[in-house]
């Protein structure tokens, strides 16, 4: 609010002083925007998209080593008693640590992995998720829009929120359509997803291309439920997951095929 | 016809894209990452690789001299490397001298996006160390990348 009345009145005062036209002070504020956009902290996009993609490779990476730690585990509790344990903790620490299998790979595991071992991995990937969209929150109301007061506000306005202010600054685009029944459930369309859009197979496996995406679309689930968890609707009352919808045929044709819908369901008492 | 054939080599001189126009009059004949140009590729990889070094050799000062086309009797070879390795090329008739800007189209706003980019894709075609030196197979398939290549290439078959 102050920042409002100090504009307001060096506003007048301009005027007064001299009949600056309301171009100019147009152009003023305009340049005064610019210097504060440029001030913001920047990161390169690329480097951003990459990462952000990387987050479920390394999801599974992660749930590998583990499984193999405890696999070592158990192998070395049998071989404890006839085996030196310096020379063998010695053994493991070498310079040279192998490297990963490379991303597509990984992917493909993941896909192909069971039940429970995907389970695993998307829960990894969903509280990645989730601390992301519980930070973003901070940083959105407290350095964008002070005035945003989520106190007085219903769940559509905070769903509002999502679907412009977080999908904009997380994927430089706001949700394509936004529908609710006013009775705690949302579904939230995203027909150009962002992040998986160079994604693709040959031509004929469209099938094999959804089962792949699938992980992807783990990581936005987490950060709408960390979003509404960190403005107080947590925990068991959220549910969200997502499925592909099919495009409409008055988009713009985009290269991934198909549609993502977020289906939001919160019970709240 | 202005363009006969499109190429695409990875460090380990192993041909990852292939496409070959039969017809001028249909943009979508010809083959695609074809067995039966295994031999030429081979041909056409060991002509640019003796060209290429021999043109780094006779040269002089500083910078690095690269090679850009080939011209024969009958085509004109169009070579654009980058620093990955990777060379892209294009065998068109004497109609265009340049078509650099063409290659680079290609390699930054098609290659990148939807190979390099593309995490279901490899982004090294040769998987062990038997499929380096020439030795691999596998190609580009990339459902996205050969669209968009045919896309951006179709108009120029005919020119």
């Amino acid at each position: 609010m102050e920042r409002h009345t100090v504009a307001g009145v060096s506003a007048t005062v301009n005027s007064e002083r001299s009949d600056v036209d309301a171009m100019t002070e147009q152009q003023r504020i305009q340049q005064q925007l610019h210097v504060f956009q440029s001030s913001l902290p920047k990161v390169n996009e690329l480097a951003y998209q990459l990462l952000f993609n990387e987050i479920i490779p390394l999801s599974m990476a992660v749930e590998k080593k583990l499984l193999n730690k405890t696999n070592l585990q158990d192998d070395q509790k049998v071989a404890k008693q006839d085996d030196d344990k310096a020379t063998k903790d010695f053994e493991k620490l070498h310079i040279n640590a192998s490297l990963d299998a490379p991303s597509h790979k990984m992917c493909q595991e993941i896909s192909e992995s069971d039940q429970t071992k995907q389970e695993r991995v998307f829960e990894r990937v969903r509280n990645i998720g989730f601390q992301i969209g519980n930070k973003i929150t901070e940083l959105l109301v407290f350095s964008n829009n002070p005035n945003l007061r989520f106190k007085d506000m219903d769940l559509l306005a905070i769903m509002k929120f999502i679907c412009r202010d977080v999908w904009k600054q997380l994927f430089g685009k706001q949700i394509d359509n936004l529908k609710t029944n006013h009775r705690g459930t949302f579904y939230l369309f995203d027909y150009d997803y962002r992040p998986i859009q160079s994604f693709s197979l040959e031509s004929g496996s469209a099938e094999k291309e959804l089962a792949l995406v699938k992980p992807f679309l783990e990581l936005p689930i987490g950060i709408i439920m960390g979003v509404l968890s960190s403005l107080g609707y947590s925990g068991e009352e959220v549910q969200c997951m997502a499925t592909f919808v099919n495009r409409p045929d008055d988009r713009p044709k985009s290269t991934f095929h198909k549609g993502i819908s977020f289906h939001v369901q919160v019970n709240s008492q | 016809m202005a363009i006969y054939s499109f190429w695409i080599f990875d460090r380990h001189c192993n041909c990852i894209f292939d496409r070959e126009w039969t017809l001028s009059s249909n943009s979508s004949s010809g083959t695609v990452n074809s067995k039966q140009n295994e031999e030429t590729a081979k041909l056409l990889y060991g002509m640019v690789f003796s060209l290429r070094s021999m043109t780094q050799k006779v040269s002089s000062g500083p910078l690095k001299n690269e090679i850009k086309s080939i011209a024969t009797g009958k085509y004109r070879i169009h070579v654009y490397c980058t620093a990955s390795g990777l060379q892209f090329v294009l065998i068109t008739d004497f109609k265009q001298q340049s078509y650099t800007e063409v290659l680079q189209y290609i390699y930054s706003h098609i290659y990148v996006k939807y190979v390099a980019h593309n995490l279901f894709s490899a982004y090294d075609f040769a998987d062990n160390k038997n499929e380096t030196r020439g030795q691999g197979f596998r190609k580009i398939a990339n459902r996205n990348f050969v669209q968009s290549l045919e896309s951006f290439l179709s108009p120029m078959i005919v020119q």
